[in-house]
């Protein structure tokens, strides 16, 4: 028996974690490569929920395909639809109405509150704090009633055409849209109240997953998580597309690059879309909704790729057209999968509690990884 | 800087090497020769004016006479952009690898190997990304490949 004993010895180990596992949100499996709690390093699989977005482009006719950019990421899908939307329109050169612009934006803007509020909800429970999820999920409700009014879906709306949207939105929507962001973002404050000073929270995400500025362009980290590592960098400001560049607002920063950094980008992002609706919504135009253009949409043979500003970062089409009316390549850019690539390096020599927390902290979106 | 500006230092810098092409939203456009393309991709990233760190987004493509690389380029610290373009021989496909120089095309490229057979020369790991293990019905985004799925739809006039 005591010899028995004396054999054990300690030695590296593999973990393997997922593709089903509560923390990933989404079909993701990490292998990890341990020593006792240790990570040491990591190798992520995707494809789980590869749908050949791509593929299927090809065989269908533009109008066709809008539906399908709802399912690239359907915690966003209002960004997917005006991404596709604009580089048509860049492509085809089709004008946009003012007021079009306007309803896209207080859509897109509603949209990404209601992507953090999920990408929250899901965080802290991840961390053990269950109540922030019931919390988020109660205001989100409220903003998918909203986008329920406009276009009759909450999740995958197939909202925006190609030189507007599809329909108007109705005169109970601005007073129910106004009240909505006058209880919200006292509700903001709540959230914060629970967490961001929290001992157990601050233990579990200050000076955890350190993500360098340098390791983050060049892994082509974009959006909030890039933000948080202290980089001012925002489409909407840099290359304001649409009207943006009529409303003001800031783009939060973080400073250390932690997970609570990009914790601390994404709350301050939310009261910041908040007011970006609340002045859509003032200055909100009269107009036509939409641009007429023909029941088969020919765009000219060409190239375009158009990028914008989505929860997870930067979103882009890249379109290859022949004159047909359909795309000849559509590649999609998501924020999620470069953002995911990064994960391994900022994980290794954290604790596997750690790896979910930093995980959570990209705010990683699986079906847009895969398409 | 101005994509006329960035156009003139890119081409005084590779006088023979470049064509010019173009992507909306994107311009200047150029496309390279395959054999050039590290070198170009390295002064765009490491020139002090051009600070091109950024690699946005990287995509193939299948023409009926060529695979096409793209290599679509930001810069956050000037805030501009341009995109880059390589044409391959419809057989036996092979480019250098740009992970060399952005660590961001890593992903991108396995991904363009597994769908379209393009390979690349000194990847550190290309292994499939998106298809299952054992795939074995060919480059899905290949214009010529068909799946035992495959289901064409009817052409829109």
């Amino acid at each position: 028996m005591n010899q028995e004993i004396s054999e054990i010895y300690t030695e590296e180990f593999f973990v393997n974690m997922g593709p089903q596992h509560p923390s990933t949100h989404g079909v993701l499996r990490l292998l990890l490569k341990m020593d006792g709690e240790v990570v040491l390093d990591m190798v992520p699989h995707v494809g789980y929920l590869h749908r050949s977005m791509e593929k299927i482009a090809e065989n269908r006719t533009y109008y066709q395909y809008i539906p399908y950019t709802d399912r690239i990421d359907y915690v966003s899908a209002m960004f997917c639809n005006q991404a596709f939307c604009m580089a048509m329109e860049k492509l085809a050169n089709v004008p946009v109405p003012e007021r079009a612009e306007y309803i896209r934006i207080i859509m897109v803007e509603l949209n990404r509150i209601a992507s953090h509020l999920i990408w929250l909800g899901t965080f802290s429970l991840d961390l053990g704090a269950i109540t922030p999820f019931l919390y988020c999920f109660r205001e989100r409700e409220k903003i998918l009633d909203l986008f329920e009014m406009v276009c009759g879906q909450r999740m995958t709306f197939n909202y925006m055409r190609v030189g507007g949207v599809s329909r108007d939105i109705t005169p109970e929507f601005i007073p129910m849209a106004k009240e909505f962001i006058k209880y919200f973002l006292p509700r903001v404050d709540e959230y914060e109240d629970i967490l961001t000073n929290n001992p157990i929270f601050l233990s579990r995400t200050k000076g955890v997953g350190l993500l360098d500025q340098k390791t983050a362009i060049e892994n082509g980290v974009t959006g909030p998580s890039l933000r948080g590592t202290g980089l001012k960098c925002d489409l909407r400001k840099d290359e304001p597309y649409s009207v943006y560049d009529k409303f003001n607002f800031d783009i939060p920063t973080g400073e250390t690059s932690d997970v609570w950094d990009r914790y601390m980008v994404r709350i301050q992002e939310m009261r910041e879309s908040a007011k970006i609706v609340l002045q859509a919504l003032e200055s909100l135009p009269e107009g036509p909704i939409k641009t007429k253009i023909s029941a088969v949409f020919k765009p000219p043979a060409g190239e375009v790729y158009l990028r914008i500003e989505a929860p997870r970062g930067e979103m882009g089409f890249y379109i290859v057209s022949d004159g047909s009316p359909k795309p000849y390549r559509l590649k999609i850019r998501t924020g999620s999968f470069s953002n995911l690539t990064v994960l391994p390096i900022i994980s290794r020599g954290w604790k596997i509690a750690d790896v979910v927390a930093i995980f959570g902290s990209l705010d990683v979106v699986l079906p847009e990884v895969d398409r | 800087m101005t994509s006329e500006e960035i156009k003139k230092i890119v081409t005084e810098k590779f006088p023979d090497k470049l064509k010019e092409a173009k992507i909306f939203g994107f311009e200047p456009t150029f496309i390279v020769e395959k054999d050039s393309l590290l070198d170009v991709c390295l002064f765009v990233k490491e020139s002090k004016e051009l600070a091109f760190d950024l690699l946005s987004c990287m995509s193939g493509a299948d023409y009926p006479d060529r695979f096409e690389m793209v290599y679509l380029l930001f810069s956050f610290s000037r805030k501009h952009k341009m995109s880059l373009k390589v044409q391959l021989p419809k057989d036996n496909p092979e480019v250098e690898s740009a992970t060399a120089v952005w660590k961001g095309a890593d992903w991108y490229e396995r991904e363009i190997a597994e769908l379209f057979g393009i390979k690349f020369k000194n990847h550190p790991d290309l292994r499939p990304l998106l298809l299952p293990e054992d795939w074995n019905e060919g480059y899905p985004l290949r214009k010529d490949w068909t799946g035992k799925d495959f289901l064409k739809m009817p052409d829109v006039k």
